[in-house]
C-alpha cells in the first residue's frame, strides 16, 4: 500500500516522536507496503477480538464516560417530570421518585456529581496534553480538536455512502462524527450547567448582570435548559446510541467504554491513522498483523479502486 | 332471665341518654322568629326566571352547625318585615349589622361591614346585584363557601371542656367557643393550590377574559399586562408548577398580588398592577420578591413571574424560542438522516455479513472461517 500524504505525514509524525531507529523504520515501512490497498478488504479480514485490541481510552476517560452516563440519564429522568409536569406521566414518575420536593433534590445533587465529572475530564485533558507535549509526543491531529481534514473526511465519508468513493476517509483517532458529538455535550453539559445555575441562584444571576440583561438573560436561560435537555437526550437516543450500537459492523454494541480498547477492524475501517501510529508503537501488533497478512493471503494485492465502488 | 331483660331495659335507658347528648351538640337554632313555619317544608321554593330552581328550605338541624347558626334570620333578611313576606329584592347582603350579636370587643352590632368595604373598594369589589361587566366579579360568598364539616370544629377534647364548665357552666357555650376559636387559630386557609384554582376558576375562564380584554380596548382603558394570560403563565413559572405538585413553600396568586402587612385584609384588597399601592406595582416589586427571595435585588425584580412566549407578550423570548425549535429540528433531523443515509448506503458493505461476522457478538472473533473479497 502506497500511503496518502495525510497518512505519511502521520506515520512520520510518529516515528520521530517514538524515536524509531532506522532499522525498525525500515521493518514498519515493509510491512506497510505488504498492507492491501483495499482497506475494506483489509479490515474485514482481520482477526478482532471482540472486547478490544488497541489501546484507545485511559481509566480516567471510561471512569469519567461511566459518570456522564449515569448521572446525564438519571438527570433526564428527574428533570422531565419537572419540566413537563403537566403531561400524564409526570405526576406518576415525580410519585414514583418520593415527590416533586425530592426529584428536584436529586437533580441537584446528581447535577454536582456530573460537574465534578466535568471538572475531572477537563483535569486529565489538560494534564495528559502537559505530560504529552513534555514527552514530545504531543499530535494535534490525534486528539478531539476539529481540523480542516475533518471537513474533507465528511465529504468523503458522504461521497464513500452515496457511493462515489470506493474507499471511507483515512480518518484519525478521533473522526468527524466524534468531534462534533463530543464538542455537542461539551456545549450541551455547559449550557445546562449554566442555566441550572440561573435557576437555583436567580439573585446572584440578577445582581451579576446588567440591568437591561436580567430579564432576558433569565427567560433565554428558562428555554436552554429543557430545550438542551431535550436536544442532548434525542442526540443520545438517535445518534450516540445509533453510533455506538447499530451502526453496520457495532452491533450490538462496543466494548471499548469499558475494556478501553478498540477491536482491530473497527481502528483500521474508521481510524486509520490511529492504526498506523499503533503500528509504529507496538511491534507486537505488527507481529500479529504479518502473521494475518500471510495466512489470508492478504499481502500486496492490485492497487484499490478510489473512485468506482 | 330477669337480669337479661333489665340488661336490654339499661342498655336502651342509655342508649337515649346517648342520642340526647349527641343531639344536644348540633343543637337546633331557635326560631323565635317563626320563619321554620314554612321554610320547614322541604318543597319550599320556586323556579327563577332564568330556569334555575331555587330551594328556600331551612334544616334547624343543618343551620345550627353553620358559623351564622347564633343570628336570627331577620339580622340578615332586613327586608322582612312581615309574615307571610312579600317577595325578596336584594336579599342577604355581607355588610348588614346585626342587630342581635354584638361584636364583644367594641360593644357595637356586629357587621362584616369593614372587611366588605375593604373588598368594595379592591378591583374585585361589587354589589350584590351587579349587571354588566361587575356581575363578572367575586361576591363574598364566591369565595366564602362556608362549609358545613370542618374537621377543627370536632368536639373539643374532654379535659379542655372538663376545665372550661367549672367557671363558664354550660357545656354548649364551651363548645360553641372552643369551635369558633379553634376554628380561626388553626390553619384554615386554602392551600396554595386550592388558592391557584380559586382565582383561577374567574382568570382562567376564556370568555370571560376575553369579554373584559374587549371591553377595555373599547373602553381604551388599561389592562394589567398579563391579565389575559395570568393562569398559564404563572403554570409556565417555577412557582406555578411546584404549586401545582403540591408544593407549599413557592408563591401562589396571594402571595405577591395580596398585601402582606395583614394576609387577612390584603386578600380583600388585590389591586391592579397598576395601582401604586399593589404590591406588584413597579414600585413595590423588590419588596414583595423579598419576602421570599430574601437577597434579591432591583434587578431581580425585573424577572417575569408570568412568562410566556407569547409574540405580544415577549417578543424576544417568541423569538428565541422559534430558533430553538428551528435548531432542534434540524440538528435531529440532520443526524438521524445522516444515520440512516449511513445504514442504508453500507449495505454494499455487506451489513448482514458484518452481522454474522461482526466482531462484537462474541469473546471470540469469527472472521476466521472465510476470508472476504
Amino acid at each position: 500500500m502506497k500511503l496518502s500524504k495525510p497518512a505519511r505525514d502521520v506515520l512520520e509524525t510518529s516515528l520521530r516522536q517514538n524515536r524509531i531507529d532506522a532499522r525498525e523504520r525500515k521493518e514498519i515501512e515493509a510491512l506497510i507496503a505488504l498492507l492491501p490497498a483495499d482497506r475494506v478488504l483489509f479490515y474485514k479480514n482481520v482477526v478482532s477480538n471482540p472486547l478490544g485490541d488497541l489501546y484507545r481510552y485511559s481509566i480516567h476517560i471510561r471512569i469519567q464516560h461511566m459518570l456522564i452516563f449515569v448521572t446525564f440519564l438519571t438527570l433526564a429522568f428527574t428533570g422531565l417530570p419537572i419540566h413537563f409536569f403537566d403531561s400524564f406521566w409526570a405526576g406518576p414518575l415525580n410519585a414514583l421518585l418520593g415527590g416533586v420536593s425530592v426529584t428536584r433534590i436529586i437533580h441537584r445533587t446528581i447535577a454536582v456529581i456530573m460537574i465534578l465529572a466535568m471538572a475531572y475530564h477537563v483535569l486529565t485533558l489538560t494534564l495528559g496534553t502537559l505530560a504529552r507535549l513534555k514527552a514530545g509526543t504531543f499530535d494535534l491531529r490525534r486528539t478531539i480538536v476539529p481540523l480542516p481534514k475533518d471537513i474533507r473526511d465528511f465529504k468523503e465519508d458522504l461521497l464513500y455512502f452515496s457511493g462515489k468513493r470506493g474507499q471511507r476517509p483515512e480518518m484519525d483517532k478521533f473522526n468527524y462524527k466524534q468531534k462534533i458529538h463530543y464538542f455537542a455535550a461539551g456545549f450541551g453539559n455547559t449550557v445546562m450547567v449554566v442555566s441550572g445555575s440561573t435557576f437555583l441562584f436567580p439573585e446572584l444571576w440578577a445582581a451579576m448582570l446588567p440591568a437591561g440583561m436580567v430579564a432576558h438573560w433569565q427567560e433565554l436561560m428558562r428555554l436552554s435548559h429543557p430545550h438542551e435537555a431535550l436536544l442532548a437526550l434525542l442526540v443520545i437516543a438517535f445518534w450516540h446510541w445509533y453510533n455506538v450500537h447499530l451502526a453496520p459492523g457495532r452491533f450490538p454494541m462496543q466494548w471499548t467504554f469499558l475494556t478501553g480498547k478498540i477491536t482491530r477492524e473497527h481502528q483500521i475501517e474508521e481510524h486509520f491513522l490511529e492504526y498506523l501510529r499503533n503500528l509504529v508503537e507496538q511491534p507486537q501488533e505488527r507481529q500479529a498483523l504479518l502473521g494475518m497478512l500471510e495466512s489470508r493471503e492478504l499481502a500486496g494485492g492490485p492497487p484499490a479502486d478510489e473512485g468506482v465502488p | 332471665m330477669k337480669n337479661r331483660q333489665s340488661n336490654v331495659g339499661r342498655r336502651a335507658l342509655f342508649g337515649l341518654a346517648l342520642f340526647l347528648l349527641a343531639s344536644a351538640g348540633a343543637r337546633a337554632f331557635e326560631d323565635s322568629e317563626g320563619c321554620l313555619v314554612c321554610h320547614k317544608y322541604p318543597r319550599m321554593g320556586r323556579i327563577t326566571e332564568d330556569g334555575v330552581l331555587r330551594s328556600y328550605y331551612i334544616q334547624p338541624q343543618v343551620y345550627g352547625k353553620t358559623v351564622h347558626r347564633n343570628v336570627p334570620c331577620r339580622d340578615c333578611h332586613t327586608e322582612i318585615k312581615e309574615l307571610p313576606h312579600k317577595p325578596v329584592k336584594v336579599g342577604v347582603t355581607c355588610n348588614t349589622e346585626c342587630h342581635s350579636i354584638k361584636n364583644p370587643a367594641t360593644g357595637k352590632p356586629f357587621s362584616h361591614k369593614p372587611i366588605y368595604d375593604v373588598y368594595r373598594a379592591s378591583i374585585h369589589g361589587r354589589d350584590k346585584l351587579a349587571t354588566g361587566l361587575d356581575a363578572d366579579k367575586p361576591y363574598c360568598v364566591t369565595c366564602h363557601t362556608n362549609p358545613l364539616y370542618n374537621p377543627a370544629e370536632n368536639e373539643p377534647p374532654k379535659q379542655i371542656v372538663a376545665r372550661c364548665v367549672i367557671c363558664h357552666e354550660d357545656k354548649d357555650f364551651v363548645t360553641r367557643w372552643y369551635n369558633h376559636t379553634s376554628r380561626r387559630i388553626r390553619e384554615v386557609r386554602r392551600t396554595p393550590g386550592e388558592i391557584v384554582a380559586l382565582c383561577s376558576t374567574c382568570h382562567d375562564d376564556r370568555k370571560m377574559v376575553a369579554r373584559h380584554v374587549q371591553a377595555a380596548k373599547a373602553d381604551g382603558r388599561a389592562l394589567g399586562r398579563k391579565f389575559a394570560y395570568a393562569v398559564d403563565s404563572y403554570y409556565e413559572s417555577f412557582h406555578g408548577k411546584m404549586t401545582r405538585y403540591g408544593f407549599t413553600a413557592a408563591a401562589n396568586c396571594l402571595d405577591c398580588h395580596a398585601d402582606a402587612a395583614n394576609y387577612f385584609k390584603g386578600v380583600h384588597e388585590i389591586r391592579p398592577s397598576r395601582d401604586p399601592a399593589s404590591p406588584v406595582h413597579a414600585d413595590q416589586r423588590l419588596r414583595t420578591c423579598q419576602r421570599c427571595h430574601t437577597s434579591a435585588d432591583e434587578n431581580y425584580a425585573r424577572l417575569d413571574p408570568h412568562p410566556t412566549s407569547l409574540r405580544a407578550d415577549n417578543p424576544f423570548r417568541y423569538y428565541a424560542e422559534w430558533i430553538y425549535n428551528v435548531i432542534g429540528a434540524v440538528v435531529i433531523t440532520g443526524l438521524v438522516g445522516l444515520a440512516l443515509f449511513e445504514t442504508y448506503r453500507r449495505r454494499r458493505d455487506g451489513v448482514a455479513w458484518l452481522l454474522r461476522h461482526g466482531s462484537s457478538w462474541r469473546r471470540k472473533s469469527r472472521r476466521g472461517r472465510d476470508r472476504i473479497k
